[in-house]
């Protein structure tokens, strides 16, 4: 409930084109909204073509008058800007225009609600509504349409319900009220008492049904929908209205706020519209709205069906719509209608909220703390910012079973940017099924995987992205004891191959490390048509019998034919009457040919034929011991990942993505030492001489030229000292070095050959340090009156000193 | 069995050899003692080694249909023959003989290896049968003519080529010239073509000023850059001009099976005048020149209707037949799918069955649950006839309804030709009429004796009196109206003979198919009832 700095900002954004409607007490309502809705600004838009174009991505700010209490509390008033506060003279003015208006049309139209004029501002500061928008263009392209535009602004917004849904105004006239007591006070009461009627006729009912209408009311508005609306034709909304013409706009339609749904404007949910407005002007309903919207017209130049309130503004809208004729007649009309209640030239003020700023954290977020819940009829959805959930879930609709939402049906999770691609978490509550979804790119190249535990050798399903896997893998079935699995586009035209388990067998060797495949009892394989092969050897299926050591083949099936040839082997190792071990009998394999041919006949043909399919039968026992493996592997990996959960930043994110993140601070420290460094080395040469001199004052002529003077010397001095200090320590190296070679030539003799290295490795070091120092000198020498030459001019060209280019000039 | 090749007499390639060969080389083991139990037939064995046996003669080899590998080298086989029957074969070693001549090889379609290797071959010839030669292994012969290669150029599958120790390659530019006419090669003499650039293009004597980096391929084309131009040139316009006449005749063929060949332009009408020699002496009298004009493209007016006409009809023939064949087509793949179905159904249940009876303990139960099953096969076989004899009722009726049409088809394009040809005969006989008054009135000219022009010689021993004018004059019509009766004739003849044998194939067809569909179906359900028979006495004796 409570009203956050966001809900104004994303209620600002709502009015870009806002057709806001103030449900009269009669006719007018809104069946839509049951909900009471407090309803700060009602914003009035007119959408001309230009206006259109920038208000579709522009946002405006309204404040509105009315913020119940908590909202004191929660905005800090004291940082608003002073527009906020008060009014300026324009403004004060409009808000005397506002009440003249007002007043008129309570003595023309007594028994028609109040209008919305000038509700107060959190400051408690009168406005007018149309200054309360401010066309804003926003730098997220999202924003620039509409639909994604109200999607982010229904999003943006919490739905606070009013004390009364009936008044959304009380505050305002109350202040109101003080001002122009004369003539509200009949209108006032007159809806009043219309309420009061409406409502004690329906008391009976409504307090039976109170207690579950409040339950309700927060939960779905279908749910709501069904019952017979206490307050039908009472309740008091707004939203927007888009007019048509601008940005390819084909017809007017609305905007709910809550929702970011369009409707058109024939949809029978708004029973009426009380007034109008956009940031320029004001309009009041004069149509008749019992037919719902469907009748009215939007021509705002019409002065017959929508009586405005500035004439100035007024014009400039009209020569947008496309009756230009239309709006030069209203103005005579309305001059002769004797509005002449204000000044015509009167503009709308400049709006003196300030503009929105929606920070791309803020817009990432979306919702009030990046989290929203939207209740429906036997459903609940949460919507979450993306990576406000560590374990990416970005939204999550519960389905229930009754409408108390007790009893959940079944559960969909939506996920972004997981690494392991997971997109959607399906969880049915009543079979216990649990389907997960996956986006390509999974490492297993999951595709859908759905289960009832996680337990090996359970039911489950799991499918693949079959062009992302070598074998061709597009889905696995398992129950407990069968394995199937469908295979496409493999060179051998493998299509499905079907395993069947017995129970396992208990091991009394207890070798722990070895796993204990289930024994197969059966496999069946299943083959396209290879189309290389003649039909009577291409092998449409076959079945590996392997506890009765029997093999079945069925071949193709040729074009011309219906039937097709089958074969069975039967392996038999017996051993005959005389002790011969048999290789092949006739009765091994009992074939059925559809056009019989004399090789297979044969028993070598048989044999090798059978040799070849005991190999194949190895092959692909292994083949399900493997997959066995793999599903293993991928529960595994799938915990690990459900455990993990770590999420993908893209590289582009530089908030988020850790790498980019140290690399940018590390650059900019080192922008910054670099900038240091420059700094350093730009040292003031002048600074110790200006230090001596009293501070803030121009040089005079001959304090500039002291200072120069000084300067110089003092630089000429330095560079004598280096010199020196390279001279004396060249002489002392030199010296060194004599001293050593004499002392080399001494104790020549007697030297041991390590000395005599480490004297030998002395004396090319003295000398390169020799030679170095002089180079240095040399350097120095040479530089010297170039550098002193230097310092000169800057300080010629100093503008510190500009007393000296007088002299000079 | 490897003795050196100079201790032992030839031997004679006899059964026998080939038997011990076939058992040693054929299965071995378990699978072995079978093959030795039934024996081997020839035709079955892929592939053969015959090396080192001092063989003369290769003989009695065409039982090998079926083989693939060959091996007969280091023998002392003079001639290659006697391989004729092993179209199927692959690779065919027939190194170290004394060969002299590449013969024999022109059925070899199949092969793809050859080695030849170590022989007495100086030229390289009669190997066009074997479009898929890739490797071929001539070493160690006596080429000596380097346009051996060019013969070459005609193998697109060629890759690898031997022809190491031949005079050829002792030739300086060999490996060149080889490469710049063979293009495609990518080994000689057992290395690969590119690998050895730096050595060779260094050893070339006379490079032509090619940067010497360049590979081998590049260097040795820049260096025989004309003549192979010249040679592409020439197989380019062989190309083109064999393309030509491909198309020609396929036109040709096309107008063929419309009947109406040569009958585009002036073909008929030359023709009426190619033997007649009085017709083309009459031609040169007085006004018969433009008579005869005029006749000609009026005649060929006519001609090219009656092509047009039947290319017209051809195309209508063939949609028709088209259009049946479609729907014949699939009425039987339909039918099939049914079939099919039902044998589906029929195999689920059967075998389920099966299944039942073989764990069924009770001999009564047995007995009746496979009576239940004959019946069900009986039943199949009954389903499955009567999808057939609906199939066949149903086709005859379209055939016949086919047959009406087509014969009506080709009713109607005899009869319109008809009255074309009748055309041109009328423009005949009107001819005939004309070049009469002409020879009659120039005969008066010349009995007048005021006749101004010249004639030929025959023609004016033509008119010496009016008979014989008459009869030349006459003779000529009857030439012209033969031929165009035989045209006509030629056409009719044609294409009723052409539809009598396009019904028949259809009837044969459908009969054939029927004949096979029954044979299968009875097959099929034989080998139920018998297995079911089997299993009854398996179950029996158990």
């Amino acid at each position: 409930m409570e009203v956050l700095r966001e809900k104004v900002e994303e209620e600002e954004e709502a009015e870009r084109e806002e057709a806001a409607e103030w449900a009269e007490w009669a006719r007018m309502e809104k069946m839509m909204r049951p909900v009471e809705v407090r309803k700060e600004e009602i914003t009035l838009k007119q959408e001309t073509l230009r206006d259109l174009e920038k208000k579709l991505s522009e946002i405006q700010i309204t404040v509105s008058a009315e913020l119940p209490a908590f909202t004191k509390d929660t905005i800090d008033i004291s940082k608003l800007p002073i527009s906020y506060k008060t009014n300026t003279p324009k403004e004060e003015h409009l808000l005397q225009v506002a009440d003249n208006f007002s007043r008129q049309y309570s003595h023309l139209c007594p028994d028609r609600v109040p209008l919305f004029l000038h509700p107060l501002n959190e400051c408690e500061v009168p406005k007018f509504v149309s200054t309360t928008l401010r066309p804003t263009l926003m730098p997220y392209p999202e924003l620039y349409n509409w639909d994604s535009c109200a999607q982010f602004v229904s999003d943006f917004l919490t739905m606070v319900p009013l004390p009364d849904p009936l008044k959304p105004t009380i505050k305002k006239e109350e202040k109101v009220l003080p001002k122009k007591y004369t003539i509200k006070p009949p209108r006032d009461l007159c809806s009043r008492f219309e309420q009061e009627q409406e409502v004690k006729k329906q008391q009976e009912i409504r307090a039976q049904e109170k207690k579950r209408l409040r339950e309700e009311e927060e939960r779905l508005m279908e749910a709501e929908k069904a019952k017979p609306d206490a307050l039908h034709g009472l309740r008091v909304h707004s939203w927007v209205l888009v007019l048509s013409g601008k940005r390819e706009v084909p017809e007017n339609f609305f905007i709910d706020p809550f929702t970011g749904h369009s409707y058109s404007t024939q949809d029978e949910h708004f029973l009426g519209i009380e007034s109008l407005w956009n940031h320029k002007n004001y309009w009041i309903n004069m149509q008749d709205c019992w037919n719902c919207c469907k009748d009215l017209i939007f021509d705002l130049g019409d002065p017959v069906r929508w009586e405005y309130m500035l004439l100035g503004t007024d014009k400039s809208q009209l020569s947008l719509t496309e009756e230009d004729d239309s709006g030069i007649n209203d103005e005579d009309d309305v001059e002769n209608l004797g509005k002449e209640d204000e000044d015509k030239s009167f503009d709308m003020p400049h709006s003196w909220v300030e503009q929105i700023e929606i920070s791309p954290e803020a817009f990432e977020t979306r919702c009030p703390n990046g989290k929203k819940v939207i209740q429906y009829k036997r459903a609940k959805l949460e919507k979450w910012a993306p990576y406000l959930n560590s374990n990416g879930l970005v939204s999550r609709l519960t389905t229930y079973e009754d409408l108390q939402c007790t009893n959940i049906l079944e559960i969909k999770e939506w996920y972004q940017n997981r690494e392991d691609m997971l997109e959607l978490k399906h969880i049915n509550k009543t079979t216990d099924l649990k389907t997960d979804y996956f986006k390509p790119g999974h490492p297993q190249a999951l595709r859908v995987h759905s289960y009832k535990s996680m337990q090996p050798e359970m039911d489950r399903v799991i499918e693949f992205y079959e062009t992302a896997r070598v074998d061709g893998l597009m889905k696995r079935e398992e129950t407990p004891r069968t394995m199937t699995e469908y295979y496409q586009g493999r060179p051998d035209f493998l299509s499905y191959r079907h395993a069947s388990f017995g129970p396992r067998v208990k091991k009394l060797t207890l070798s722990s490390a070895e796993s204990n495949p289930r024994p197969i009892v059966k496999i069946t394989e299943r083959f396209f048509r290879n189309p290389a092969k003649p039909a009577e050897e291409d092998v449409a299926e076959r079945v590996f019998l392997v506890a009765e050591e029997r093999i079945q083949l069925r071949y193709h099936c040729r074009e011309d034919h219906i039937t097709a040839s089958k074969r069975e082997f039967l392996r038999r190792t017996e051993v005959d009457s005389k002790g011969n071990k048999i290789i092949m009998t006739p009765d091994m394999c009992i074939s059925f040919e559809v056009e019989p041919m004399e090789h297979t006949k044969k028993l070598l043909y048989q044999y090798e034929a059978m040799m070849h399919l005991k190999r194949e039968e190895k092959l692909s026992r292994h083949q399900v011991w493997e997959s066995e493996l793999e599903v293993l592997e991928i529960l595994k990996l799938r915990e690990e990942e459900e455990a993990a959960h770590t999420l993908t930043i893209s590289i582009y994110d530089t908030k988020r993505n850790e790498k980019s993140k140290e690399y940018r601070e590390a650059m900019e420290r080192m922008m910054h030492e670099e900038h240091l460094r420059q700094v350093e080395t730009q040292l003031d040469y002048l600074a110790p001489f200006l230090a001596q001199l009293p501070p803030g004052e121009k040089l005079t002529c001959w304090q500039a030229v002291r200072l120069k003077d000084e300067c110089l010397s003092d630089f000429k001095q330095r560079l004598i000292n280096k010199a020196n200090l390279i001279q004396a320590r060249f002489e002392k190296e030199t010296q060194e070095l004599q001293k050593k070679q004499q002392w080399y030539q001494e104790n020549q003799v007697t030297l041991t050959p390590e000395d005599e290295d480490l004297y030998l490795s002395y004396c090319s070091q003295a000398m390169f340090r020799i030679r170095i120092l002089e180079q240095r000198l040399n350097r120095h020498k040479e530089l010297a009156p170039l550098k002193y030459l230097a310092l000169e001019e800057k300080l010629y060209k100093d503008p510190r000193l500009g007393e000296l280019q007088k002299i000079f000039a | 069995m490897n003795q050196p090749c100079n201790s032992m007499e030839p031997r004679v390639m006899d059964d026998d050899m080939l038997k011990l060969a076939v058992g040693d080389q054929g299965p071995q083991e378990e699978a072995g003692q079978l093959a030795k139990q039934e024996g081997i037939l020839f035709k079955d064995v892929l592939s053969l080694q015959l090396d080192f046996r001092n063989i003369l003669r290769i003989d009695n080899l065409w039982q090998f249909e079926n083989l693939r590998k060959l091996q007969l080298d280091n023998n002392i086989i003079e001639k290659i023959e006697g391989l004729e029957n092993l179209a199927h074969l692959v690779w065919l070693d027939l190194s170290f003989n004394n060969i002299e001549t590449i013969e024999g090889l022109d059925t070899l379609v199949n092969l793809e290896d050859l080695s030849l290797f170590n022989n007495r071959i100086s030229k390289i010839d009669s190997l066009d049968a074997l479009v898929k030669l890739q490797v071929l292994s001539l070493g160690n012969n006596r080429i000596d003519n380097m346009m051996n290669i060019i013969y070459l150029r005609r193998f697109k599958c060629l890759r690898t080529l031997s022809l190491s120790r031949n005079p050829i390659s002792e030739a300086e530019d060999y490996k060149m010239f080889i490469c710049a006419y063979l293009p495609d090669l990518m080994y000689l003499d057992y290395r690969r073509i590119d690998d050895h650039t730096a050595s060779v293009s260094l050893s070339v004597s006379q490079p032509c000023e090619t940067d010497s980096s360049s590979p081998q391929k590049k260097l040795a084309e820049a260096k025989h850059q004309y003549s192979i131009d010249e040679l592409k040139h020439q197989e380019n316009l062989m190309q083109a001009q064999l393309e030509d006449e491909q198309a020609q005749r396929e036109e040709l063929e096309k107008h063929k099976t419309a009947f109406v060949e040569h009958l585009n332009g002036s073909f008929l009408f030359d023709s009426m005048y190619a033997e007649d020699s009085e017709g083309n002496n009459l031609s040169y009298l007085p006004g018969v020149g433009e008579l005869l004009e005029t006749y000609k493209d009026k005649f060929v007016i006519i001609c090219v209707n009656i092509f047009e006409y039947g290319l017209k009809q051809q195309e209508k023939r063939k949609t028709e037949l088209d259009t049946f064949s479609e729907c014949v087509r699939e009425a039987i793949q339909e039918n099939q799918e049914q079939g099919k179905r039902k044998i589906a159904k029929f195999e689920e249940k059967h075998l389920s069955s099966l299944s039942a009876i073989r764990e069924e303990l009770e001999l009564p139960n047995i007995e009746k649950m496979i009576l239940e099953c004959s019946a069900d096969i009986s039943e199949l076989f009954d389903a499955l006839m009567t999808l057939e004899m609906q199939l066949v009722e149903q086709l005859e009726e379209t055939i016949n309804m086919f047959e009406r049409n087509i014969v009506d088809m080709v009713g109607l394009f005899i009869e319109n030709v008809q009255s074309l040809m009748a055309q041109c005969r009328d423009l005949e006989n009107h001819h005939h009429e004309k070049l009469l008054e002409i020879s009659i009135s120039t005969l008066e000219k010349i009995v007048e004796g005021d006749l101004d022009e010249d004639l030929p010689n025959d023609l004016r021993a033509l008119f010496v009196d009016k008979d014989t004018i008459v009869n030349a004059v006459g003779a000529s019509h009857d030439i012209h109206l033969l031929k165009i009766d035989n045209r006509e004739d030629e056409l009719v003849t044609r294409i009723n003979s052409w539809c009598t044998r396009l019904i028949d194939r259809i009837h044969k067809d459908e009969i054939m198919r029927n004949r096979k569909r029954v044979k299968e179906i009875n097959q099929y359900i034989d080998h139920m009832q018998s297995e079911l028979d089997n299993l009854e006495c398996g179950d029996i004796l158990d």
